[in-house]
């Protein structure tokens, strides 16, 4: 239970620490990874053992907060712990001379908190607020450098679009909560039905949102704006990997028709980036588009109701996807760019870093024995297994051709072209911290017979699909590292550069109808305000009138009475002088008159 | 109608004069008093006439004649109390200078 909290709370005290302390920021940001890994490395040791600590915190009334360690959750964790400390590792080096070094570590320490809170979250509640922390935390990474041109709309492009699939999420919980009466992730899977579709169908809108799927995938390639620590942890274990981590995690709630469209999806997406990434002119462009297109692969993995497949593929890839990234990283040092123009023969100056990145692009491509073939392998094999193995087959297939081509072809750029040796400050910092993530990624396919065991599940890879995935790996490389990447997207080639953005793109097919819909609202608005106010003024002048009719009339009336009574009051005194003949005088005429009147009335009638 | 009772009526209807010229032409509060005594015995002769000629075994006349003296009487007591007390007091009781007790 302490180890539950650990792990998320040291990254987040030490944030924290050095936000306050401002100096020594690199080791405090090494000192809160470290601690945090080996909290979670040995959550994983205890998964291992059978235990599976819980921690129950007071949350919504009827709902409270869970974190949990199941296998999955302890296994996702180390990743996200392990992959995130080694590119801390790599950040030292990088960003040594970067004036704003403590707030780069407390916001990496923050989005390590906040994934670590995602992985481990055991309900929904806890789910969302991890999901939107980790939206924030990479909004602020992405836009670290904010003074540079362009980097804070990448970030808030990042930022809108997965927050817009956001909704998905929001919209899948309440349905789930609803329908189940309970926040708890384990008990709302067995939902069944038209809500199970709904959802599902929800949760994979936010996943396409953060795991940058077709359309949704421009965000990511924009989002190389921040510091490459960034895009390398961005990729690899936590924003990126939130999305298919929530499709894994709610595999078993999905109903087949969800399914075939998740992977069709994922299909669609692997190919469509995987061109992109073809065409792509600059090397971290490149990687983010490949990326997208690896995750593309997962989804296809679990639209085949395969999800421990794309749990490896996961796995695998973020450990090859930060080594490929790192390596970029230190390219990108040595020749002051990423343009892959410039980085011509950038492998030949730092060649061990070239091997790191050779091997990592290799694993990625799906040649054996490094962790990326076995985990395409079992992708491929549960495409190939599926009921719908032309679609999903083929699309995997391709993807996985693609992918071979797109490394082959940064190879090939890195690998040919003039040498401009320098020496890289931080290089040793750099250079461990991508030793650490290259032999991870060569080496994780040990460990996947381990993994199966721990999740009590099996997979058959079957010889076809490693022959098949082995063979399509192959021809990727062979056609990539032979022809001209653009040359090979023949008239393919301006889409993929315009990241095959649909016609006329966001302006005409999103902003325009919101700003005619807003127009209209505000029209609407108007006129409803108008309407308001003449109503207000016409009552304003009903009542005014009946001030004054209440006012001059009614008082005047009532004041007019008033005045008579005191007026006839003071006639009527004058009368009364005190004068008593004439008082008298006064009574006997009036009875004479009154008696004169009966008696001519008697008289005449 | 019988010659007594237009005598009667004619003695009545000169009581009745006679007391409303002294009410009116006398200034002291005891004189108007007498004036009034007259107007009321004016109007008793009538009743006592009336009855005594035209209704003579209806009683109810006669007890009204004794009632009305009797609050004839009544009326003497608190008039003449006041009298009194308004000539203890200004050591008159003409009524023109009794105008001050006008509100």
């Amino acid at each position: 239970m302490s180890l539950l909290v650990l792990v998320i709370l040291a990254p987040l005290a030490v944030a924290a620490l050095i936000l306050i302390l401002r100096r020594a920021s690199a080791a405090l940001a090494l000192l809160g990874a470290g601690l945090g890994l080996a909290a979670s490395l040995a959550l994983l040791h205890q998964a291992f053992d059978g235990v599976y600590p819980t921690l129950i915190m007071p949350g919504l009334p009827g709902m409270p907060l869970r974190l949990l360690s199941t296998p999955l959750n302890a296994l996702l964790s180390a990743m996200v712990a392990i992959v995130g400390s080694l590119v801390l590792v790599y950040a030292v080096g990088y960003m040594h001379k970067d004036p704003e070094k403590p707030r780069f570590f407390a916001i990496m320490l923050f989005f390590i908190t906040a994934m670590q809170t995602l992985v481990m979250a055991g309900d929904w509640v806890l789910l969302l607020v991890a999901w939107e922390l980790i939206g924030l935390s990479s909004y602020l990474l992405i836009g670290f450098w904010y003074q540079r041109p362009g980097v804070r709309t990448a970030a808030s492009r990042a930022f809108l679009y997965t927050r817009t699939a956001d909704l998905g999420l929001y919209t899948a919980v309440f349905i789930l909560i609803a329908v189940t009466g309970s926040s708890q992730i384990a008990s709302t899977l067995h939902t069944s039905g038209h809500a199970a579709l709904i959802a599902g169908l929800l949760l994979l809108i936010a996943a396409m949102g953060k795991s940058a799927q077709v359309p949704m995938h421009d965000w990511l390639m924009r989002a190389m704006a921040g510091p490459t620590p960034v895009s390398a942890l961005l990729h690899s274990a936590t924003l990126v990997a939130a999305g298919a981590i929530l499709l894994i995690r709610t595999a078993p709630l999905l109903p087949a028709d969800a399914l075939l469209v998740i992977g069709l999806v994922g299909g669609i997406t692997t190919v469509v980036t995987g061109l992109i990434a073809l065409g792509e002119s600059d090397l971290k462009r490149l990687l983010a588009a490949s990326t997208s297109s690896q995750y593309g692969l997962m989804l296809v993995a679990v639209g085949a109701g395969v999800p421990l497949a794309a749990l490896f593929l996961l796995i695998a890839h973020a450990a090859i996807k930060s080594s490929l990234f790192l390596g970029a990283g230190v390219f990108q040092h040595s020749r002051g760019s990423t343009l892959l123009d410039d980085l011509r023969g950038a492998g030949r100056d730092c060649p061990r870093s070239f091997a790191g990145f050779s091997l990592a692009a290799l694993a990625l491509a799906g040649i054996p024995p490094m962790s990326g073939f076995f985990a395409k392998d079992a992708v491929i094999a549960a495409a190939l297994g599926s009921n719908h193995v032309v679609v999903l087959g083929v699309l995997a297939l391709a993807g996985t051709v693609l992918t071979g081509a797109y490394m082959a072809r940064a190879l090939h750029i890195l690998w040919h072209g003039e040498r401009h040796p320098k020496t890289i400050p931080g290089q040793l910092w750099m250079g461990s911290g991508l030793a650490g993530l290259v032999a991870l990624a060569a080496g994780l396919s040990l460990a996947f017979p381990a993994i199966e065991a721990l999740l009590g599940q099996h997979l058959d890879e079957g010889a076809r699909a490693q022959l098949a995935g082995l063979a399509a790996a192959l021809s990727g490389l062979t056609l990539g590292w032979f022809f001209d990447g653009p040359r090979l997207l023949g008239p393919l080639a301006p889409w993929a550069k315009r990241n095959f953005a649909i016609a006329g793109g966001m302006d005409t097919w999103v902003l325009a109808p919101v700003l005619q819909l807003a127009e209209a609202c505000d029209r609407l608005e108007h006129k409803l305000f108008s309407g308001v106010f003449a109503t207000g003024r016409w009552v304003l002048t009903v009542g005014h009138t009946v001030r004054i009719i209440d006012e001059r009339i009614i008082d005047g009336c009532i004041f007019a009475l008033v005045r008579g009574t005191q007026s006839l009051g003071q006639q009527l005194r004058k009368v009364q002088n005190g004068l008593i003949h004439r008082e008298l005088a006064v009574t006997a005429t009036g009875t004479a008159l009154i008696l004169a009147f009966l008696i001519l009335a008697l008289v005449l009638y | 109608m019988s010659p007594d009772l237009l005598i009667a009526l004619l003695t009545g209807a000169a009581l009745l004069g006679v007391g409303i010229y002294g009410a009116l032409s006398q200034t002291n509060l005891v004189m108007i008093m007498m004036g009034v005594e007259l107007i009321l015995a004016g109007a008793l002769v009538n009743l006592v006439a009336f009855w005594r000629f035209l209704h003579p075994d209806n009683y109810a006349g006669q007890m009204f004649v004794l009632i009305v003296m009797t609050v004839m009487a009544l009326e003497m007591a608190v008039g003449f109390g006041v009298a009194i007390a308004r000539f203890r007091a200004r050591g008159s009781v003409e009524m023109e200078e009794a105008r001050e007790l006008q509100g």
